[in-house]
């Protein structure tokens, strides 16, 4: 699974990052997670506002901190899909 | 004058600016004003504010859009550029993305309590209206100047601007009554400052405290300069326990409320109680003055507390608070040694040179102003004291307004990042832009402070802001009925 957390390093991001990595140990799961701040590599994806959660290339949530149980469900779907 | 001795005069004019700046004007304004940007940040969607700034929505609803979400959204650059980049490449164009960056820094909601509190309401309101007028007229210049760079952006991103998310009820009560707080504490008038009851605490040794103080931290009224109160002395001992019991209770808020939560949250409402009521230290002891103010808070404080329990989840306080205590650990260490560096500039500087220079509403003062602003830079809120200081010095009030204008709209890094995302040829247009509109902000408002009609400037500032939306729409129509004009691919990314 591949994960970016896009966010030009804001403590609102590290706080992101840390949740996925939190629900990550939880569910015993190994991901690419990588944290992209580069402004311009940013706009590739299709997003309004940092932090940012992609997950398998698909923009998650951007622009708000979402809570683990949100983080928990988008990787158990991505994870089926 | 020996080295050591000025060293020592520098260093006491740091110390003693910051501690009057703790004791007496941070503290009603600025602490509820965390707050309200903690909220705004963490209660509101981003999606109520950006589905007016998709690509569709109409001019004259994506500039007051674009102004709006540079108020309500942003209050630090980390969310600022983002955002900003999002808007031009993704939404409204260039134009509304240009408005939402002038806007942003200079009228978010910390920027105008703070200037209000510090420097006075009206320069205050000087700075909200003058940036909107000129952030949306500096976005329609700009998408005037690049109307055909302007339409190569990124396509299919429509839905990225269609959310529907509204703002709660609760939490715009929420809003509301901070709001109310924040206005309790620092309005001027009769019905808040009067006092209505007043009892003596029998502590003696207060008065003789009081003289050591002022001795401690020497002022000199005359420079604009504010010694300590004791009531000052007990506000900087409670900010000191606040920082304690916030980092353990409010940096961590995450996983769960514990007992520093709770204990930071009491020291802050006990902080605004102190703040809000009169202190006199006399020989008999102790008086304290129950002022309309700190029946506000006490007023505020109870359906707050009532809606963040029963109306608002779990999460949304958490968030909240995290957001409050985020903003406040980022701003409020830059802040103090700011302020410290502002206390020591002023025994450095000579008002002779400041009255020299901008003690006049001229054409070079305002200049000046603008110049000091683009090659200084200082972190976001810096400028307010350092406005204050040059005030106290001597400088006008219309080059002071052009200075606080283009200090933080203008600095060479913000340039560069601007740069780096609309290219180098947009992003210097847009730096002479701000440069001349906050000359032309700067004498405007000077000439009224010296006496000009009203009337007369909203009427010339009307006229010339309607001539250039009519150029814009007269332009947009034209390139309209001529589509076989390939739109021009922008080279200078």
């Amino acid at each position: 699974m591949e994960i970016r957390i896009l966010g030009p390093g804001c403590p609102r991001c590290h706080e992101v990052e840390r949740r996925t990595i939190n629900v990550l140990a939880e569910l015993n799961l190994g991901a690419d997670v990588q944290k992209i701040s580069d402004i311009k590599k940013m706009m590739e994806y299709s997003i309004i506002g940092t932090p940012g959660l992609v997950i398998n290339g698909k923009v998650k949530c951007s622009g708000r901190i979402p809570s683990p149980e949100e983080i928990k469900r988008w990787i158990e779907e991505e994870q089926q899909s | 004058m020996d080295i050591a001795g000025y060293l020592l005069k520098l260093l006491q004019g740091g110390l003693g600016n910051l501690a009057a700046y703790l004791a007496a004007h941070v503290l009603l304004c600025l602490v509820p004003a965390f707050f309200i940007a903690g909220a705004m940040t963490a209660l509101i969607p981003k999606e109520s504010v950006t589905r007016f700034l998709g690509r569709n929505a109409p001019k004259y609803v994506s500039y007051p859009a674009a102004a709006l979400a540079g108020s309500v959204l942003s209050v630090c650059s980390c969310t600022v550029v983002p955002l900003f980049a999002g808007i031009y490449r993704k939404g409204a164009g260039l134009g509304p993305a240009i408005t939402f960056l002038f806007f942003a820094p200079a009228a978010n909601i910390l920027a105008l309590v703070y200037t209000g509190g510090v420097i006075g309401v009206d320069l205050a309101f000087a700075r909200l209206f003058l940036s909107l007028t000129f952030g949306i007229g500096i976005g329609m210049i700009m998408a005037l100047i690049f109307r055909r760079s302007d339409i190569a952006h990124d396509e299919n991103t429509d839905a990225l601007f269609a959310g529907k998310a509204g703002v709660r009820r609760a939490v715009l009560g929420f809003l509301f009554i901070l709001i109310a707080l924040l206005l309790s504490g620092t309005l001027k008038i009769g019905l808040l400052t009067n006092s209505y009851l007043r009892v003596t605490l029998p502590i003696s040794g207060l008065e003789r405290f009081q003289a050591f103080l002022f001795q401690l931290v020497p002022f000199d009224a005359s420079k604009g300069q504010e010694g300590v109160t004791v009531q000052g002395a007990i506000l900087i001992g409670l900010l000191f326990l606040i920082a304690f019991a916030s980092w353990r209770g409010l940096g961590k808020i995450f996983e769960g409320f514990n007992r520093w939560t709770w204990a930071s949250l009491g020291l802050i409402v006990l902080t605004l109680l102190v703040a809000s009521a009169g202190m006199k230290p006399h020989a008999g002891g102790l008086d304290i003055l129950f002022t309309g103010k700190m029946f506000g808070v006490v007023l505020s404080m109870i359906p707050l507390g009532y809606i963040g329990s029963k109306r608002l989840t779990q999460d949304e306080v958490r968030n909240f608070l995290w957001e409050s205590w985020r903003f406040i650990k980022q701003i409020f260490p830059l802040l103090v040694v700011g302020v410290f560096f502002v206390g020591v500039m002023r025994v450095i500087i000579r008002p002779e040179w400041i009255r020299a220079l901008a003690g006049q509403n001229t054409l070079l003062g305002n200049l000046a102003g603008v110049l000091f602003g683009v090659f200084m830079y200082f972190p976001t809120l810096v400028e307010v004291p350092i406005a204050q200081m040059f005030l106290s010095l001597g400088m006008h009030r219309g080059p002071l307004l052009a200075y606080l204008m283009a200090d933080p709209e203008l600095s060479l890094q913000s340039i560069l990042m601007i740069s780096a995302i609309i290219g180098r040829s947009k992003a210097w247009v847009y730096v002479a832009w701000v440069a001349l509109f906050s000359t032309l902000a700067g004498l405007i408002y000077g000439a009224l402070e010296d006496g000009a009609s009203i009337w007369l400037m909203a009427l010339y500032l009307l006229a010339f802001l309607s001539l250039l939306a009519a150029g814009l729409w007269w332009m947009s129509r034209r390139s309209a009925a001529r589509p076989s004009a390939p739109p021009e691919v922008s080279t200078d990314r």
